[in-house]
């Protein structure tokens, strides 16, 4: 059910135009999506954010529709998508670069999270 | 004062001179520089206190079990006997002193499900309560008393699903520690919050500067700033006012408790508006913020304990749990626990977790991420502060200090800290 093991890249057909997105930030933990943020420039967070951002609310309209706890691998990828955007937020319009300001070398290792 | 000031300030006086054992002059911060003072609070506090090591829930079933390495002082089992009861016990084999229960790096921690705990080096078993059940070709061994082996036990109890462990000979029992303050803790439904995120992080830093760096609410405009207002002076006139908090201390335990905007009024889907580039505009479109959810699960009406000192748009209670545990309850329906293990005068491991009732949607989801990515976004503010402070203090370049009044729990805190280790010492007849 997650991207990793698959590989497989479609979103739910009315998200197809969102797919390009899928390969970097449709990422099943928390760890992945803060790496991919670090990894990226500031204008690539900008691009991804003003991709996703317009298309947040449908996306949570579909998804409220869906059973959490059963989600299609579509589905389990739109909601990745929308936790990576979540993360960037922060990065795109408080700190306006990927990195936290002055949070030098630290970091918080994830110890728990939820399955999905 | 801002309008949002003024409907906060409540007029009221300064906390610190309420309390009777608490003096207004300069500090000094020796307790968290000095090697030999970490050494003297190692054996007063840590190994005498009742320390916070997991939830229930990490235990659902007889036979389900982790292990916790506590830095210096133990590497323990905690497990549920078949009598459902949780105990714990030293990860040390009575044989010859092995680490019984590791998976793949013995200096990690693991968790699990068993029958029994088989010792990896010479198969022997020990039972649920950490009691020997099978010595290997026993007959080739001399006059043991296998009756008596066991991986040594250690003091544990639980309390509102919090479970605590005791290193002490003979400790006062988990409640009587507590005192009747915190005992109102069991009221509240902290079984229902089972959404569980937990985060870690090494910090290069005493632990008690990481405490003081969430004592105090005199940091936000300046450390926070860039959540506030971009513009220092605009970001100082946001938060609420000293006088807006409440403080209360039961030594050797206290209580912070802080306001905190109301929920955003429900709103119809498609209509946080156009997209922005602006946090408050994520905000709206997840309905969540560094407070919690807009959307507050009902958890039935919550105890009294809560908001004891009447602040006028409650946010959230932080209770500490000395020496190194706080309870943050939050209004909008969740907890935060925050736990700190010294490895040294100058190091020690931050731990946060996070936990909500489980979302039902994925709004209710997504509202929770949100919530979590914001709290770990200031607390990597904050760690680093921490590190500077440590840099900062252990130059001795300067070794008296001043607190403010809002810094009252800091002032007793290590205090708190001070007063254990002499009690100590006077005892042992140091």
């Amino acid at each position: 059910m997650t991207t990793a093991t698959s590989g497989a890249r479609t979103l739910p057909e009315r998200f197809a135009d969102l797919e390009r997105w899928v390969a970097d930030w449709a990422r099943p933990t928390r760890q992945e999506r803060y790496d991919m943020r670090l990894s990226k420039k500031y204008d690539e967070l900008e691009e991804f954010y003003d991709a996703i951002a317009p298309r947040v609310e449908e996306a949570i309209d579909y998804l409220n529709t869906r059973d959490l706890t059963d989600l299609a691998d579509d589905d389990a990828r739109l909601l990745q998508l929308l936790y990576s955007m979540i993360l960037v937020s922060y990065a795109v319009n408080v700190f306006m670069q990927p990195r936290i300001p002055d949070s030098g070398a630290a970091f918080f290792d994830t110890t728990a999270e939820p399955a999905v | 004062m801002t309008e949002l000031q003024q409907r906060l300030a409540t007029g009221k006086g300064k906390f610190t001179p309420l309390y009777e054992d608490l003096d207004t002059g300069p500090v000094d911060y020796e307790d968290s520089i000095s090697p030999e003072f970490f050494e003297a609070e190692r054996e007063a506090v840590f190994r005498r206190s009742w320390l916070y090591v997991g939830r229930s829930e990490r235990l659902p079933r007889p036979g389900t079990f982790f292990t916790r390495e506590l830095n210096g002082l133990a590497s323990i089992v905690v497990a549920r006997r078949k009598d459902g009861v949780v105990n714990a016990f030293h990860n040390v084999c009575a044989h010859r002193g092995n680490k019984v229960v590791w998976q793949e790096h013995p200096q990690e921690e693991s968790k699990g499900s068993c029958r029994e705990f088989a010792c990896k080096y010479h198969g022997w078993r020990y039972g649920l309560d950490g009691r020997v059940t099978h010595v290997t070709n026993e007959e080739e061994f001399f006059g043991l008393d296998k009756d008596a082996l066991r991986m040594p036990p250690v003091h544990c109890e639980e309390f509102a699903g919090f479970i605590f462990v005791n290193l002490a000979p003979d400790p006062v029992p988990l409640r009587a520690y507590l005192g009747d303050r915190l005992l109102e803790l069991e009221a509240y439904p902290f079984g229902e919050m089972t959404q569980h995120y937990g985060f870690s992080a090494p910090i290069r830093g005493n632990w008690k500067l990481a405490v003081d760096s969430v004592c105090e609410w005199y940091h936000p405009p300046y450390v926070h700033a860039r959540f506030i207002d971009k513009d220092v002076a605009k970001a100082e006139k946001m938060v609420p006012p000293p006088d807006s908090y409440h403080y209360d201390l039961f030594t050797p335990h206290m209580l912070t408790s802080v306001p905190g905007p109301p929920p955003l009024p429900p709103r119809e889907p498609g209509t946080a508006g156009p997209a922005a580039r602006d946090q408050k505009w994520v905000y709206r479109l997840f309905r969540a913020g560094l407070f919690g959810p807009d959307d507050v699960p009902d958890l039935g009406p919550l105890p009294g304990f809560l908001n004891a000192g009447n602040i006028k748009s409650w946010g959230n209670d932080q209770f500490w749990l000395f020496p190194n545990l706080s309870v943050q309850i939050w209004a909008r329906g969740f907890y935060i626990t925050y736990t700190y293990w010294p490895e040294a005068v100058d190091r020690h491991t931050y731990d946060i977790d996070l936990y909500f009732v489980p979302p039902k949607n994925a709004q209710e989801r997504l509202a929770q991420e949100l919530v979590v990515d914001s709290t770990i976004e200031f607390a990597m503010q904050d760690v680093n502060t921490i590190e500077a402070t440590q840099q900062g203090l252990s130059t001795r370049a300067n070794r008296q200090f001043h607190l403010s009044d809002q810094e009252l729990l800091i002032r007793k805190f290590h205090k708190t800290v001070r007063d254990t280790v002499a009690a100590h010492d006077a005892k042992e007849g140091r």
